[in-house]
């Protein structure tokens, strides 16, 4: 009994100091991998209707809370993603979507939908990101549940906040596969996190190869050639063909 | 066939034609598989002498306790550059580039490789390498990091790495440029009627070890180059400080050097194939079971690497399979040595000296291989980790394996290559000598392994000092007799008897051409009818 208890207290202390950690971080991103978000909270779209977010997320999804009249980091963060997806040879609305929602409850809809048409004037994909990139307000409530569940901390700073700038990519099951932080992404970087979070199920082969040539270095946040694995399957493609070629390729007659 | 009558008076031997040129370009610019075969063994035998001479130092060394002849410093750089020359440049290329280059054309009736002109390129290759390797030597040191160059001391050690690293880099193109080869030779060359099923079995264990050299030997250079990467760029492969991993550098070099094993055993296996059937006259037992264990070593070969890195600390799952795997490896192995022992069976043997040389083979490969056995079991393993005993179980494999092998062939067909018998007297004494020096050397190290003393160092404890004594005094007794049988050979090569076209009565096509060979073997191509090693 008395081990019992000790264990419990040890695992109860170490808990405790994990979300001390945790809770350390008043600004920024704690990441949640592997971490399913709330499927059930509800979001109000450009269109002033009530949505669930378990309902929109049917594919590999990448979700941004920013506020929209923010002076900030939000611009250059939307900035960014409105270039990768442009610059992506991925179909947005098809193979991946994003979802921009406001961490602001006081926002209203009018606002979301500002916001969108000025990035969709911006953008050469514009008929993608119509159907493709969502803008949401949502209530307090439901905005602490979501930023919680993903490890995005926010402060409010008299009309404004103080925050992070960062891309979630969930699944279609709405479970956290990465994050990208920053405000610049690469074409590349995007497309193998939305391969990873579509788990190698959809696009074309091409894709596949690219994910068994990449993984992904958590240590450095960014994809990394596997070499080994590469060189291995080259050497061992190069034998294979050799074998065949010897066999299957009947001998010329020498004189 | 054509080749088969008695009368070879007017033919020219490949070792008269000269394509017109002079002096050494008579060699060196040579695509003749025979004498490309030669440039090998001349070049291997210069190495040779400096790795024993490496090896006699560290025995010297070891006659005593504490220094008495070279100090600590001194003898790291002895046993890698040691290790080094005998492995990369010995033993690896040894059987197959020396007999496999001058056999394998003519055992399986063909006029040549398939390359001759790549062939000839292989040696340069291998020279350069060769060069590179000894160069390490001079300079600011030599490399100190054991053989196996493993990160992370040997990305930051202040010695010449690099040279050493990179010579092992080209060698391995001479290796796999060689696998090709006869691969490609293999396939396409044989003489009409040579069935997979009639072919002899040293071309076979050749074909075995090609296919290793081919895929295993790329791995290696991969590994050697991202040591370099590590050394000159700082790149972090293998450094845990940016995040690399010092064990994946293990996993790499034993993912290339297990197989290497294999590519040094199997041609040897094969040579003894050949002198056993012949020595006994009898058909070979088991033959197909021979060619299965052949292609099944070379197969299981690839799984079994973590062996060597049993307390490096991989998972519990990962020693447990290689455990087993490696006690796998040991089935078709066993089944060859029991294939030999049957064949002698009843066999009307008689004990010419490349019978000797077969014979011991097989005893010092069963102590090599059962106390490989010692190794590959996890509990065991733990205890003699990196110990004398681990030495002594390498060199029993390699050494008394492959050596005894390479002298075994050596004897074999040195009546072919030179078209002279050399001095049947002194080969015995000098093979009895070298034998019992042989066991002297690298017996004791098993005692002193159980006992617990460590391989890699300069100095013991005073209680290893008697087995040491003992080993010191057989590496003495074993050069000797290397002196013996190397005098003799070189001796004979210019001045022994002419030797007759089959001196051993053997089966195979090499002894159906004159000897020496003339410069395409065969005045016409040979059909084969009947199945190999069939005494009449």
């Amino acid at each position: 009994m008395k081990k019992v208890l000790i264990t419990f207290l040890i695992i109860l202390a170490y808990n405790t100091s994990q979300a001390q950690s945790d809770a350390d971080v008043e600004i920024g991103v704690v990441e949640k991998l592997n971490q399913t978000i709330p499927m059930d909270a509800r979001l109000v779209d450009e269109n002033g209707d009530t949505v669930i977010i378990g309902d929109l997320i049917d594919k590999p999804t990448i979700l941004n809370f920013v506020y929209f009249r923010c002076p900030g980091i939000c611009s250059p963060l939307m900035d960014g993603l409105a270039d990768v997806i442009d610059a992506t040879d991925l179909e947005l609305g098809k193979d991946y979507q994003a979802l921009t929602i406001s961490f602001d409850h006081r926002e209203q809809t009018f606002l979301a939908v500002r916001k969108k048409n000025n990035y969709l004037n911006l953008m050469e994909k514009k008929e993608q990101a119509q159907t493709g990139w969502r803008f949401f307000t949502s209530d307090s409530a439901d905005i602490a549940r979501l930023t919680e569940a993903t490890g995005f901390r926010f402060k409010p700073t008299g009309n404004d906040f103080i925050h992070a700038a960062t891309l979630i990519i969930v699944d279609k099951n709405g479970k956290i596969t990465r994050y990208m932080n920053g405000i610049y992404f690469l074409p590349f970087e995007l497309k193998m996190t939305i391969l990873d979070a579509a788990e190698g199920k959809a696009g074309p082969t091409i894709n596949r190869v690219l994910q068994y040539c990449y993984s992904y270095d958590p240590q450095g946040q960014k994809y990394v050639m596997n070499i080994t694995k590469v060189v291995g399957t080259l050497i061992l493609i190069m034998g294979l063909t050799l074998f065949l070629v010897l066999v299957l390729v009947k001998r010329k007659k020498t004189a | 066939m054509a080749a088969n009558g008695t009368d070879h008076a007017e033919y020219k031997s490949y070792l008269e034609e000269d394509g017109g040129r002079k002096g050494i370009f008579r060699w060196i610019l040579s695509t003749d598989h025979k004498r490309i075969a030669l440039l090998y063994l001349y070049s291997m035998m210069a190495w040779f002498i400096i790795g024993v001479t490496l090896g006699v130092l560290m025995k010297l060394e070891l006659i005593a306790p504490g220094k008495t002849l070279i100090g600590p410093q001194a003898y790291n750089a002895t046993f890698t550059v040691h290790g080094v020359i005998m492995i990369f440049l010995i033993v690896i290329p040894g059987l197959p580039a020396v007999f496999g280059n001058f056999m394998l054309p003519i055992q399986i009736g063909a006029k040549d490789v398939a390359f001759p002109r790549l062939n000839l390129f292989s040696w340069y290759i291998y020279v350069i390498g060769s060069i590179l390797v000894i160069m390490s030597l001079f300079g600011n040191g030599a490399p100190d990091t054991g053989w196996t160059f493993y990160a992370p001391y040997s990305f930051k050690t202040g010695t010449n790495m690099l040279p050493a690293a990179l010579g092992a880099f080209v060698l391995g193109f001479s290796s796999i440029l060689t696998g090709l080869n006869f691969l490609v030779t293999i396939h396409r060359m044989r003489a009409p009627g040579m069935t997979w099923m009639k072919m002899p079995l040293f071309p076979w264990t050749i074909y075995g070890t090609a296919w290793i050299q081919l895929l295993a030997t790329p791995i290696v250079g991969i590994t050697l180059l991202m040591v370099a990467g590590e050394r000159i760029l700082g790149i972090g492969f293998f450094d845990p400080a940016k995040g690399g991993d010092p064990l994946l550098y293990q996993h790499l070099f034993w993912i290339y050097s297990h197989p290497a094993v294999y590519i040094m055993i199997l041609p040897a296996m094969g040579a003894i194939s050949e002198i056993i059937p012949t020595f006994t006259r009898k058909t070979i037992f088991g033959y197909r079971a021979i060619v299965l264990s052949t292609l099944a070593i070379a197969f299981v070969g690839y799984f079994v690497w973590g062996h060597h890195m049993f307390t490096a600390g991989m998972s519990g799952t990962a020693l447990f399979t290689f455990s087993i795997l490696t006690f796998l490896v040991a089935i078709p192995s066993a089944i060859k040595v029991f294939n030999w022992i049957a064949t002698m069976h009843q066999g009307s043997i008689s004990t010419e000296v490349p019978f000797l040389w077969a014979a011991s083979f097989i005893f010092v490969f069963l102590i090599g291989g059962l106390t490989g056995l010692v190794l590959g079991a996890l509990a065991t393993n733990v205890h003699v980790h990196d110990t004398a005993f681990v030495v002594g179980h390498f060199h029993f494999i390699v050494f008394g394996g492959t050596g005894f092998a390479f002298f075994g062939a050596l004897h074999y067909w040195f009546p072919k290559i030179y078209g002279r018998m050399y001095d049947k007297g002194w080969a015995r004494t000098g093979w009895m000598i070298f034998f019992i020096g042989f066991i002297a050397l690298y017996g004791p190290m098993f005692y002193l392994g159980i006992t617990g003393m460590p391989r890699r160092y300069f100095d013991y404890l005073e209680e290893y000092h008697g087995p040491n004594i003992i080993s010191s005094l057989g590496a003495l007794v074993m050069v000797t007799g290397f002196v013996i049988i190397l005098i003799n050979l070189v001796r004979s090569a210019r001045e022994g008897e002419k030797a007759p076209m089959n001196p051993w009565g053997g089966t195979n096509l090499e002894w159906q051409i004159p000897s020496p060979p003339p410069l395409e073997n065969f005045e016409e191509i040979p059909v084969i009818e009947k199945a190999t090693y069939k005494f009449d």
